[in-house]
């Protein structure tokens, strides 16, 4: 995380919030492959990603936010719809970008992360060629032509 | 007597002509005598029949006494056999009692085993209730959990399957290509499996919302998800306008959408592939149906067709999972309907279905 304040999506870091060795290794997998160059930062568990986009406990000092938050839900310690409450709590990460990345399909899942303020719910399909589309979709949108909101 | 006596007495001591006046005034005293035991004797009877004449009075009376006991005797045994017939009835009645006494507490006793009875099943049925709503949250968490968890170790095998097939491509024959992709395909049925049996396992927990729902628009709807997904299949499919039914939307269009998606699967050898979804109503019920005119089935079969994890096919023949026409009759169950099944082995399938509510859409 070496960016400055105003720095356009596409430089900016993606945060990956993801407990999944293979998840991470396959997202990871399918962001080369859509050649999305963007630094990708992983938090395995949402304590971790809480601490550091509010830049606390071992992350104080802080950093810029990332462009993105791709968030799982099931995450040990704080699971994800948890930190998307209190990132929204927030007047920090209010109006940050958080794309709801998982597996699940259930529809509690998806309207709790509509209603907590997520700006998308994208379920990771188990076709990997699929999966790649979906993150090159995802890439495109929310790191090329999506505008983020001022001072994020 | 004595008087006789005594002049036969004085004759023999006298004799001479005293003698003769002695002797008639002695006849005349005998004659006396007789007179007066003559009165008397007249007397006696007389009182005699006084006697005989009271006697025969009182004989009267006996009589009448008599009958009037005879009578009260009459009487009394009437009074008897009357006071034996309501004895009688009286222990009949007694008996009546006792019947209806043990009656009484043979109900008593039937009601108090029906009061056990229906404790136990209302015990029963709370056991029943909290185990189904134990049941029912278990099934929520493990659909959740199977929805979360069981599809990621597919999503690594289907990735790293396809990373090795790309980047060790060189170092892999045609035979070590084509088993990557078996292993792929393996992964997609199973990802099928899981999302199917989670729609199947939503069907059943998932809250009825009922409204009318426009069953035509639903069907044409489905129907262009599947020219979408199968563009260059040339299927005929005629959907009668204005089909209406009172539902849960979602749910019906999980029922409509697996019926229909059976009949595009199964028309598939087709040239003219045909699918109809219509409805008649008959007595006020309207029956709602999806025909084909594809591959079909045995009859044989009908039933078991909507058994979960039941297929006539082979998945090189056709693919499926065997859990959507078990979805389907879930569906249709919750509505209060029923499914059925017609068909033939070459001569096309009629999947039809009713609602509790089913009425046409107004025009």
């Amino acid at each position: 995380m070496t960016l400055t304040l105003g720095s356009p999506a596409t430089k900016r870091d993606i945060l990956l919030v993801e407990d999944n060795p293979d998840d991470v290794v396959l997202t990871l997998r399918a962001l080369k492959k859509n050649n999305i160059v963007n630094e990708v930062v992983v938090a395995t568990d949402g304590a971790e990603a809480l601490d550091r986009l509010f830049a606390q406990g071992a992350y104080a000092g802080g950093t810029l936010l990332p462009a993105v938050v791709l968030l799982d839900l099931k995450l040990p310690k704080i699971d994800g719809l948890e930190v998307l409450r209190r990132l929204r709590a927030d007047p920090r990460t209010k109006r940050l970008p958080v794309v709801i990345l998982t597996s699940s399909r259930e529809e509690q899942d998806i309207l709790r992360g509509y209603n907590l303020g997520a700006n998308s719910y994208v379920r990771k399909p188990v076709d990997f060629t699929e999966f790649v589309d979906a993150v090159k979709n995802l890439g495109l949108y929310w790191l090329v032509l999506n505008e983020p909101p001022p001072g994020t | 007597m004595s008087a006789a006596h005594a002049a036969s007495v004085s004759a023999v001591g006298d004799g001479g002509p005293v003698d003769a006046r002695s002797y008639a005034s002695a006849i005349l005293n005998i004659l006396e005598d007789a007179a007066v035991e003559k009165a008397r004797q007249a007397a006696t009877q007389y009182a005699i029949l006084n006697i005989l004449e009271d006697a025969a009075e009182e004989k009267v009376r006996l009589a009448g006494t008599q009958r009037a006991i005879l009578n009260i005797l009459e009487d009394a045994a009437e009074e008897k056999a009357r006071l034996a017939d309501t004895q009688h009835a009286v222990l009949n009645i007694l008996d009546d009692f006792d019947i209806e006494k043990k009656n009484v507490e043979d109900v008593n006793v039937e009601l108090r085993n029906e009061n056990a009875r229906r404790a136990r099943v209302e015990v029963a049925l709370r056991d029943a209730t909290s185990a189904a709503e134990a049941a029912s949250r278990e099934l929520e968490t493990f659909s959740y959990s199977v929805s979360h968890d069981l599809r990621s170790p597919l999503r690594a095998i289907d990735g790293f399957s396809q990373a090795l097939s790309e980047d060790s491509a060189d170092r892999l024959d045609g035979q070590g290509r084509a088993y990557l992709e078996r292993i792929r395909a393996g992964v997609q049925r199973m990802a099928q499996l899981i999302d199917d049996l989670l729609q199947l396992a939503g069907v059943t927990r998932a809250e009825m919302r009922y409204e009318t729902v426009d069953l035509s628009a639903l069907a044409r709807d489905v129907v262009g998800e599947l020219r979408q997904v199968e563009p260059g299949r040339g299927v005929e499919v005629l959907v009668a306008d204005g089909l209406a039914g009172e539902g849960d939307p979602r749910l019906l269009r999980v029922a409509i959408a697996n019926l229909l998606g059976n009949a595009w699967k199964f028309t598939r050898p087709r040239e003219a592939a045909r699918i109809e979804f219509g409805a008649t109503t008959q007595e006020g019920t309207t029956t709602y149906f999806v025909r084909d005119n594809g591959v079909g089935f045995d009859m044989t079969y009908a039933d078991k067709l909507f058994g979960a994890f039941q297929r006539l096919h082979s998945g090189a023949e056709f693919e499926g999972t065997g859990i959507g026409l078990a979805t389907v009759r879930r569906v249709i169950a919750r509505h209060g309907g029923r499914t059925w099944a017609a068909g033939g082995v070459g001569s096309g399938a009629t999947f039809s279905f009713t609602l509790a509510h089913g009425e046409e859409l107004p025009t």
